[in-house]
């Protein structure tokens, strides 16, 4: 059916078909065909996952036309650690330019550059996640180029002996998108250290350097070139900003800069062992700007392949411009930069010991392919599983609310839904939240024993979010202690009955939904706590009878 | 005794087997490769080209490479000198440590620049702890042009 869908698109037509594909963000495969191709049924929302799944991979290779793309990451994630990487000068974002600095890292003579200790944890702690290959001993370069935010004229970066190799991620793809595993490679994680900011000045001919971020730690991720969608792409991405921030070594933020990431996009023909030319992308802002510029670039390097113009595809940078949703040209550079490369002499070796790296290995956290794999073991559909994993501290709220005793699946669809909206309404994180996990297992308690109806439940977790206090206090506070009593709701609904004749007259001839109307007026009378399951047994009985 | 270590270049490099990497000959095999990290150098080029034919360095890009810009004459004159630290260096990294006897604590004096490098974890490492430097006026004037608060740079057009 996806492929009806498919053959209204013309190949012709690809590019400028896939320019209005875009101004769409994250909408399901099968939801984009839909606008295009008018007078087609479309599968209903509750299709089952396998045929959404099934749809969008028969889309994807339709699109790609007998090419398959090859995607590699290289990802420098910013340490957050107190101080920078060869001097003891603090960083905060935001902080005013050029105050966060020192001789040392605006690269003045006569200065020597001392490695951070937490640097090396953090890298360490980075390269176990990611199951790498740590080397117990590494070097640091130094990466010769010339550039206004680079005050030494060179970076401290590690070139041939980084201090960990061969690694992998593991990550679930969003449901939304076909869902799936996938295993993607890490060749390399090293430390280098950053640069300072440009400005460019609107007016004159002069331009503006801040240099609080010179020095800042930087770990660089390279990826092995295992992405083939920029949906994956994305999710590594996503994966890594995960991990960071479970780690606790940085915050991972895209917007400030803390996180970011280069992608090397190729095509080849399917079947093709050797690589297309590949392309670099950068200046991406976002996860869904990478998985869009991608997708972008990789049918722009399709479409010069089936215009017999593959030469034209040529090893260049280019960068993303989200507004026009294309990747342009920076510059055609004459050759590849020499950077000159050899050690940095005035460091010493990284040096580290088998206990050092034991005890990090210890300290490591739950990561969240464990979480995701622990949460799906428990029954969780693959949807809550990878909403809870996702946030380290929603993961621990609902993994506390279990140890009180609360259903896996409940407690789940309480923190995903009214929780999360409520806390998105107000703009507030999960640990702002004064409803703590205890009290939120004594709220799915009472919904299980009757003492308060779902609806009830749903007033009062608003109220707990915002306020605090306990269940036990609330209900009795506000007197919502549900109706179970079979003889009260019988005389409620006497009652409402008798004072309803005309209703009651319509329904005997007929007007059936105004059962409705009774179950409405009865909970009116009973402010709303009669219990809507007895409730609705007793009014049809009721009704039936008379 | 220069030219005999630069005419046995070519065929050591082809001769040299791969060590296992302890950390010592780590450093002696990063020394064999070619020193710069170009693409231009190709160490098979260089060890086929004949005895004590190691190119000569390219003295023009390498004064572009560093941004300065140097007269004919310097470039004569500094060719040779470059040429003799380049041979020193190459001295240096075919210097066989492989036979010599393990030693605790000092190394030899020869060894120097791997003397260097090498320490135990833990020494030459800092603590994680902001001391914010005092004295930021005086890099405040020490600047040749300021916009406040900025840094003020010639406009970059690129980088090359």
């Amino acid at each position: 059916m996806a492929l009806t869908l498919l053959r209204g698109i013309r190949t012709q037509a690809l590019p400028r078909a896939n320019a209005g594909l875009f101004c769409t963000t994250r909408l399901s495969p099968l939801a984009r065909f839909t606008t295009r191709v008018e007078g087609v049924q479309t599968t209903s929302p509750k299709a089952a996952p396998t045929s959404i799944q099934q749809a969008a991979k028969e889309a994807a290779e339709q699109k790609m036309q007998g090419f398959e793309a090859v995607i590699g990451i290289e990802t420098h994630v910013q340490l957050s650690t107190l101080t920078k990487a060869f001097c003891s000068c603090p960083y905060d974002y935001g902080s005013q330019p050029n105050s966060t600095v020192c001789p040392t890292c605006m690269g003045h003579p006569g200065t020597l550059p001392v490695l951070n200790a937490k640097v090396v944890e953090c890298a360490v702690k980075v390269a176990l996640a990611l199951n790498c290959e740590v080397s117990m001993t590494s070097k640091f370069d130094r990466k010769q180029y010339f550039y206004p935010d680079l005050p030494k004229g060179y970076q401290i970066s590690q070139f041939d002996i980084p201090i960990a190799e061969k690694g992998y991620i593991d990550l679930d793809l969003p449901v939304e998108f076909g869902g799936g595993h996938r295993r993607f490679g890490v060749t390399r994680v090293h430390i280098e250290e950053d640069a300072g900011k440009l400005l460019h000045s609107e007016s004159g001919n002069y331009s503006q350097v801040d240099l609080n971020r010179a020095g800042v730690p930087l770990l660089e991720i390279v990826s092995e070139p295992d992405m083939r969608t920029g949906i994956e792409a994305a999710e590594y991405g996503a994966e890594v900003q995960r991990l960071v921030r479970y780690l606790g070594v940085g915050n991972g933020n895209m917007q400030e800069g803390s996180l970011r990431c280069d992608v090397n996009v190729s095509v080849r023909p399917i079947g093709q062992s050797e690589f297309g030319t590949k392309v670099e992308i950068k200046n991406m802002n976002s996860f869904n700007e990478i998985s869009r510029a991608i997708d972008y670039e990789i049918s722009r390097q399709i479409h010069l392949h089936k215009e017999s113009q593959a030469d034209q595809i040529v090893q260049e940078t280019r960068l993303w411009n989200e507004a026009s949703q294309k990747t342009f040209t920076m510059r055609k550079k004459e050759g590849l930069a020499d950077y000159r490369y050899f050690p940095e002499p005035d460091l010493a070796e990284v040096v580290l010991t088998s206990e050092y790296v034991d005890e990090i290995r210890n300290s490591l956290p739950e990561l969240p392919e464990a979480k995701r794999r622990r949460y799906e073991n428990m029954g969780l559909s693959m949807q809550d599983v990878i909403f809870l994993a996702n946030d380290d501290n929603v993961a621990h709220f609902f993994d506390s609310t279990l140890e009180h005793g609360a259903d896996a699946k409940l407690a789940a669809n309480w923190i995903m839904g009214d929780m999360t909206a409520y806390l998105k309404d107000e703009k507030l994180s999960i640990h702002e939240s004064k409803l703590t996990p205890l009290e939120l297992s004594e709220m799915i308690a009472s919904i299980k024993n009757g003492t308060i109806s779902g609806k009830i439940a749903k007033e009062i977790l608003v109220e707990l979010i915002a306020k605090g206090g306990t269940v036990k206090s609330v209900i009795e506070e506000k007197d919502l202690i549900q109706i179970a009593d079979p003889a009260a709701i019988v005389a409620m609904v006497d009652k409402v009955l008798a004072d309803n004749p005309k209703q009651l007259e319509q329904y005997r001839a007929g007007k059936t939904k105004l059962q409705g109307y009774f179950a409405g007026q009865v909970m009116k009378a009973s402010k709303g706590k009669a219990s809507p399951v007895l409730l609705n047994k007793i009014l049809g009985e009721k009704l039936k009878g008379s | 005794m220069l030219s005999a270590a630069a005419s046995a270049i070519p065929r050591l490099r082809c001769a040299a087997p791969p060590r296992q990497a302890s950390s010592r000959t780590q450093w002696s095999l990063l020394w064999r490769r070619p020193l710069s990290s170009s693409p231009n150098v190709a160490p098979a080029a260089a060890a086929a080209s004949g005895p004590g034919a190691l190119e000569p360095p390219d003295l023009p890009r390498l004064a572009k490479s560093a941004r300065i810009s140097l007269s004919p004459q310097e470039a004569e004159e500094f060719a040779p000198k470059i040429q003799q630290v380049v041979d020193c260096s190459l001295e240096l990294a075919l210097y066989d440590i492989e036979n010599k006897p393990e030693r605790e604590g000092l190394r030899k004096k020869d060894n120097s620049l791997m003397n260097y490098l090498h320490t135990a974890v833990g020494s030459s490492l800092r603590e994680d702890k902001a001391e914010p430097f005092a004295n930021r006026d005086a890099i405040i004037e020490a600047l040749p042009s300021y916009d406040d608060p900025y840094i003020k740079v010639p406009r970059v057009l690129n980088s090359e």
